[in-house]
């Protein structure tokens, strides 16, 4: 019964993985088309000194922060908001859920309409409040960039954030709350003692899933900016070192760098969910 | 009691911020849909179309020409968009058969039916959960390309099976372990074998959950965009969100076209998620 998925797995994930591996320390071929030869570590080492690979390190260093912040303090929001029963929360909850539904490339389709910088919504809107005097290219500017593809990003990934946190808090049984009610606890108070310490779990889980979607950053990007210097992600870098420079061998070595990091992460994350579950 | 009624006015308030932002971008995609370039680049901003047309969506529906196409683009174009519409259905629907009929299996018989070594290799399989797409994606261009597998429906849902297979794999694991043993057992003593007792006996207790997960990897798979971008090259298999990144180069600022584009492509996904929001919902609270 567990052969197909043995099968699949093994030819389509595992093959492919150990095949990238040895490429990924194979150099020589490239463009070029010549037959390559092993060559250590070298690719890995070029890829480390090389400032396109750099850029877009602390490209997406920006993206993990910002959407994870974003994510994190609006999931909250929404959580708490839907946490207590009322009359239409199952139609919130349901539309809530939409826009973590639609292809990432649709929800860049859509925010490319308000960014825009002769007739988009987000530049008519600041202009006409006079927070602005004359539109702004956001998407051409270095720190704005970054943070509005962030931002679409964000959209995409609340409703999964929310959900996660919305679980842990129904999981916080109510009478621990009438208890310090009646100690003289305010809503503050017990959010700051009861809520977020318990919450702990869920937290790691909302980090964690938000982490490893910001770190693999690219269909936003590709719609909203494509291969841009200047919002170039790590998988952007993999993307166009492989596919526009056909440099398999440096592609590949970038891309088990950054297997290398999720995997990292994803681990720390699950021994801090194991502490925080104990 | 003012406190209380301050506490209520900001909860009401945060709701309608939600439904607002979840909303906000799709509706813009709607209005803008609807409306003429020139509602588009007019000052002052039109928030809604001055006359509403349909223009766009009947150019993608007839195949005909898109309006505004002399900002380049080819009078083709919208054929090519019905085309990955269709190439979209199709390779959902398949890659989603095929996930769901491998994980459930392997998922029960890893729980229900394990053997030496069993658990090893389960949990290879569920670390591959930790491999982000792009480290094979590369290496698998390659393999497909020297399998003749490129641009062929059969190797676009192969790939989409073996790498949501993990996840599937793992969702469909911890429902089969939470199954009620004693109905299995009673079949297996009324004299059905192993696969009987699967078929009619575990597999019904499980529909619930099969649905859920049928509604997540619908999504997933439509959604799909980096694979599909490498290895569906041309409109033999080229989904749509592939070919709205196309659109988004060729017509860059013709706003109606591309939201009307991005506006169909969106349908599908949100009755689906809207249908079995619940099912869905009880998945991601699972999680914790």
């Amino acid at each position: 019964m567990v052969a197909p998925a043995v099968i699949l797995t093994a030819s389509l994930v595992g093959y492919p993985l150990v095949r990238g591996i040895m490429m990924s320390l194979r150099g020589g071929g490239g463009a070029t088309g010549l037959p390559t030869h092993y060559v250590g570590l070298r690719n890995y080492r070029d890829l480390i000194s090389d400032p396109d690979t750099k850029s877009a390190a602390l490209h997406t260093a920006f993206y993990l922060v910002i959407a994870v912040t974003l994510e994190i303090i609006g999931g909250l929001i929404v959580a708490v908001t839907l946490q207590r029963a009322f009359r239409g929360r199952g139609l919130v909850l349901a539309i809530l859920i939409l826009p973590w539904a639609l292809p990432s490339v649709v929800s860049g389709v859509l925010w490319r309409r308000i960014l825009d910088p002769d007739s988009g919504l987000l530049n008519r809107a600041l202009l006409s409040l006079h927070i602005i005097n004359t539109p702004h290219v956001w998407l051409a500017s270095d720190g704005w960039a970054i943070f509005f593809i962030s931002l679409v990003h964000v959209w995409g990934l609340v409703p999964l954030v929310s959900l996660v946190l919305l679980a842990g808090l129904q999981s916080i049984p109510d009478n621990l709350y009438g208890a310090s009610a009646v100690d003289g606890a305010g809503a503050l108070q017990q959010f700051r003692y009861i809520t977020l310490p318990l919450l702990r779990p869920a937290l790691v889980v909302a980090l964690t899933v938000g982490t490893l979607a910001a770190v693999s950053i690219f269909d936003e990007v590709y719609v909203l900016n494509g291969t841009a210097l200047n919002t170039r992600s790590l998988l952007m870098q993999v993307y166009n070192t492989s596919f526009n420079q056909a440099d398999f061998s440096h592609g590949i070595a970038l891309a088990m760098m950054v297997a290398i990091l999720s995997a990292t992460l994803a681990i720390i994350f699950g021994v801090m969910l194991r502490r925080a579950t104990r | 009691m003012t406190p209380r009624y301050g506490a209520r006015l900001a909860r009401a308030l945060a709701i309608v911020a939600i439904v607002a932002w979840s909303l906000g971008p799709m509706l813009v995609g709607v209005a803008t849909s609807l409306s003429t370039q020139a509602d588009v680049q007019h000052v002052p901003t039109r928030w809604l179309p001055a006359h509403p047309n349909v223009a766009a969506y009947r150019a993608f529906i007839t195949g005909k020409t898109v309006p505004g196409s002399s900002s380049g683009g080819t009078a083709s174009d919208p054929g090519d968009f019905k085309h990955a519409l269709f190439n979209s259905v199709t390779t959902t629907v398949l890659a989603t058969a095929v996930i769901l009929t491998v994980s459930v299996l392997a998922g029960y018989g890893f729980s229900r039916l394990p053997f030496r070594g069993s658990r090893t290799i389960m949990w290879a399989i569920v670390a591959a959960l930790l491999l982000p797409v792009f480290t094979i994606v590369v290496t698998l261009f390659r393999i497909m390309a020297n399998l003749h597998l490129i641009d062929t429906q059969v190797g676009l849902v192969l790939v989409f099976a073996a790498t949501q297979g993990p996840l599937a794999m793992w969702l469909a694991y911890n429902q089969c372990r939470e199954l009620p043993a004693e109905p299995v057992e009673a079949a297996l003593i009324d004299g059905c074998n192993q696969w009987q007792a699967f078929v009619k006996v575990a597999l019904p207790q499980m529909r619930s959950g099969i649905a859920a997960m049928g509604a997540i990897f619908m999504l997933a798979v439509w959604g799909e965009f980096l694979i599909p971008l490498l290895l569906a090259t041309t409109l033999n298999t080229k989904p749509v969100t592939v070919n709205i990144t196309e659109l988004v180069g060729k017509y860059a600022t013709n706003y109606p076209v591309l939201a009307a584009a991005g506006v169909i492509a969106l349908i599908p996904p949100a009755i689906v998620a809207l249908l079995l929001n619940r099912q869905i919902r009880g998945v991601i609270s699972a999680t914790n």
